[in-house]
């Protein structure tokens, strides 16, 4: 079993419209496999689908070869996939040691060490624990929100856009932290800024109008423009 | 348009035609408790429609519409009481009544319709309730609990009189309300219902029209209260009750929301259900709990049919899924 | 001064079932965003369920236990039949759960009969202590124990515990709770029969108190629920509390001085907060 995940032909409608039309692609045990693509090209709702937010219509989900398309979202969290929404779904009013606390299912000796482990790379948090989620910067609620999906023992972790709407400056801590984790956990990112994918991911797939149109080694992806261009927008 | 237009007249001669039968209808049916009932059925219709002005056009819920009715019926009773029974005495109450209620809904409408929606129902409990109290215990002017019987002018004694005046105001109201939400003003108020906010960034005042459309809900109301004072001849504070809410609430919702005709169909069910089936107490138990069968109708109705019987059947009629009245207004 | 601290007593101990009452609501509504109606249906339904076994069985214990069941019991009902297809929708929420109140109010007639019953206070709890001149009856003094001890058990788990953490979580995003791999749906069914319990609990407390209990107290004590939760703060807990003593004082305060008046205190005083601070004494954020 070298695929975490694997996700093939999959079909998912929100309401009446086609989000996604035919998404295939496998998630290596301890890589970062990233989801390349255009604004509304479906790789928000690829991360909700597989995490049981959107319903499938069609098509595979195995994670650690078991079906999870369709399970209710709380299951499929409970076998073991962390996320990272792209609003970081911080509970505002909740402490930052609050929030990790939600997400705490046991307290024992690995979860703590996984949780100083994390508080280690991001000392913020430690600084204001006692501070409400809401009140935090961008850059902290993200790290909040990465952290949060961390702290169990979750051998994936969903990660979407981590990068959107923070400073460059805060984008290369992000950055680095992930690198960090990607010892530890192995991570299906979806990213939009690519200078941040090609520095952390092993693979890449491009997600174009609901469908998974290219993939391939990121090291390969930074050599061709042409491709580049066509889909991500980037020359 | 000309097609709507031909529609219109057409569903409204269907109207006028019942409204015509109706008319007649006394005049076979001459047994005094029978025309009593129905002239009560168009008081209750009557006042039923004013409630579907809030809740239906415009998604408003009020815990306290009864206090509108008694406001009527005790301004009615109160001058009928104290001055001579003429039809002038009768105007002049009319106009204290509709000036009164309507100061009444102005006042609750301004302080809450700002806020969410159960701040408005609760106002409108919390005023009901006080003039409960207040005829409660101002005995000299309302004599309390027991209430007290008073005359009427003379021609409105006679049942059958009762009957046709009831029905013609029924008529009139029924018409006027659907000017009213057939206007620009109407869909206004059911552009408030569907989206609140929208329809504020719109450039509409959200406040005054909801404002305003309670204060025509609560004179209407009262104008029902007058009636049935008269038809009555007797007050006590039971016009006050939460009960003659609830009971507008279930005529409004279980005929149909949003759509004038389901209130007064509506009323008929709930009329008849009260002198009818608690009748029926004799043949089995069930029956003198008929508020069990009714609340369970009622649920059912807001579950599965939110648009009441009419707009349920008119949805069916026009074959295309009208939008779903309560569903939309999600107080978020 | 006597008078004073009896008056007090008197309204303390109103106050406090009152709170029970208010408690169960406003947790359902502050943590799921729910207006239950139907709320003192459930309190009736423990009245009148706790009266039934205490009759029968003359322990009181065991009217405690059968109210709070059966409080369980209708509210995993209630939340399954009534509640669920109407989430997140304020306005059938009102309408749905007034009409299920209704049917609730009207079932204890067909179960229990429709004749109001008299309760007495049991034996252990019946008698009265005399201090100087002040005469402390024992059964209200009991339900003051009864309610601090559970506001502040309450209280505690909200704060404190993760259960606690988990629904307010829940409330501000049931989606990504749900993705912490926490079943929200369960949680939420769990609130809403505790919320139900409590003001079942708070029914039969009520039994002995006011002596006598009859069916349409269910829409009475619906009404006053909902009039203390908006003067205290829609959803806010502690505010829930000072509203019930406030309005528990004001009872027995005005039912002594101004008798004429003490029927509509409550109404007044909601009036008066909706006037001047219409998100209540204790204003909750969000």
């Amino acid at each position: 079993m070298n695929n975490l995940l694997k996700v093939s032909k999959v079909k998912a409608n929100i309401q009446q419209f086609h989000i996604l039309h035919d998404i295939n692609f496998e998630v290596p045990i301890g890589e970062v496999t990233v989801l390349l693509g255009r604004n509304g090209a479906g790789k928000t709702t690829t991360l909700r689908t597989i995490m049981g937010l959107n319903p499938v219509h069609n098509g595979s989900i195995l994670f650690k070869d078991e079906e999870i398309a369709n399970l209710k979202p709380h299951l499929i969290a409970n076998k073991g996939i962390g996320y990272v929404p792209e609003d970081q779904g911080i509970f505002e009013d909740l402490t930052v040691g609050e929030n990790l606390r939600v997400a705490m299912k046991r307290e024992d000796q690995e979860t703590t060490e996984r949780l100083d482990w994390i508080l280690d790379l991001f000392p913020d948090l430690k600084k204001f624990w006692k501070k409400p989620g809401g009140q935090l910067s961008g850059g902290q609620k993200q790290m909040l929100a990465i952290a949060r999906a961390y702290v169990n023992e979750n051998d994936l972790l969903l990660i979407d856009e981590p990068s959107k709407g923070l400073a460059p400056i805060v984008v290369e801590k992000v950055m680095e932290t992930i690198l960090q984790m990607k010892e530890k956990t192995t991570i299906l990112l979806v990213e939009q800024n690519f200078h941040m994918a090609s520095k952390i991911g092993d693979r890449f797939y491009i997600i174009d109008d609901g469908q998974t149109v290219h993939n391939g080694l990121m090291e390969d992806l930074r050599q061709d423009k042409v491709l580049m261009k066509k889909y991500l927008g980037v020359s | 348009m000309n097609l709507i237009t031909r529609m219109m007249t057409k569903s409204n001669m269907i109207y006028l035609g019942i409204a015509a039968l109706l008319l007649i209808l006394p005049f076979f049916l001459t047994g005094r408790s029978v025309q009593f009932m129905i002239t009560q059925i168009f008081i209750f219709a009557i006042f039923a429609m004013s409630y579907d002005l809030l809740l239906g056009y415009t998604g408003i819920i009020s815990f306290g519409h009864a206090m509108f009715f008694g406001i009527g019926a005790y301004t009615t009773a109160i001058f009928m009481d104290r001055f001579d029974a003429n039809i002038l005495g009768l105007v002049l109450a009319i106009g204290v009544a509709v000036l009164f209620a309507a100061i009444v809904s102005f006042i609750v409408g301004i302080l809450t319709l700002r806020l969410k929606s159960h701040f408005y129902a609760m106002l409108t409990l919390a005023f009901a309730g006080l003039f409960l109290v207040a005829a409660e215990k101002w005995r000299d002017l309302t004599k309390g609990n027991d209430g007290f019987t008073f005359r009427i002018p003379e021609i409105l004694r006679d049942s059958t009189v009762m009957y046709i005046v009831s029905l013609v105001c029924l008529v009139l109201i029924f018409f006027g309300l659907r000017r009213l939400t057939n206007s620009p003003f109407g869909r206004v108020l059911v552009a408030i219902r569907e989206n609140e906010s929208r329809t504020e960034s719109l450039g509409y005042k959200v406040l005054h029209y909801k404002v305003l459309v309670s204060v025509v809900a609560g004179v209407v109301a009262s104008f029902a209260g007058v009636l049935y004072m008269l038809s009555l001849r007797f007050v006590n504070t039971s016009v006050f009750h939460t009960d003659v809410t609830i009971d507008v609430l279930l005529m409004t919702i279980i005929g149909g929301v949003g759509t004038l005709v389901g209130p007064i169909i509506g009323a008929a069910l709930i009329e008849l259900a009260h002198h009818w089936i608690s009748g029926l107490a004799n043949v089995h138990w069930i029956f003198e709990r008929w508020i069990i069968l009714y609340g369970t109708v009622y649920i059912l109705v807001v579950i599965f049919f939110p648009l009441g019987i009419v707009g349920t059947i008119r949805a069916k009629l026009s074959g295309r899924s009208k939008s779903n009245v309560l569903e939309k207004k999600r107080a978020s | 001064m006597d008078l004073i601290v009896t008056l007090g007593v008197n309204g303390l101990a109103t106050g406090m079932l009152i709170f029970l009452l208010a408690a169960g609501l406003t947790l359902i509504f502050g943590l799921m965003s729910v207006l239950n109606f139907a709320h003192g249906g459930l309190f009736i339904w423990g009245a009148y369920a706790g009266v039934w076994i205490y009759t029968a069985t003359n322990s009181f214990i065991l009217a405690i236990i059968l109210a709070i069941l059966t409080g369980l019991v209708l509210g995993l009902v209630t939340e399954r039949l009534i509640i669920r297809p109407v989430y997140g929708n304020h306005i059938q929420q009102i309408l749905i759960t007034l009409g299920f109140m209704l049917v609730l109010q009207e079932l204890i007639k067909v179960v229990f009969g429709p004749d109001q019953k008299a309760v007495d206070p049991p034996a252990w709890l019946a008698s009265s202590f005399q201090i100087g001149d002040v005469i402390l009856i024992k059964y209200r003094l009991f339900i003051i124990i009864v309610g601090l001890l559970l506001f502040f058990t309450i209280f505690f788990l909200l704060k404190k515990t993760r259960i606690g953490l988990i629904v307010r979580a829940g409330v501000m995003n049931r989606e990504m709770v749900q993705t912490l791999g926490i079943n929200i749906r369960f949680v939420f069914m769990a609130v809403f029969m505790v919320g139900a319990a409590l003001a079942a609990l708070s029914g039969v407390l009520h039994a002995p108190y006011s002596g006598v209990i009859y069916a349409e107290m269910g829409l009475e004590f619906s009404i006053l629920a909902f009039i203390v939760v908006v003067i205290g703060g829609m959803g806010s807990f502690t505010g829930s509390l000072f509203a019930a003593l406030l309005v528990g004082l004001a009872q027995a305060f005005m039912a002594y001085y101004v008798p004429a008046l003490s029927l509509a205190v409550n109404m007044l005083i909601m009036t008066i907060v909706l006037i001047f601070r219409p998100q209540g004494l204790f204003k909750v954020k969000g």
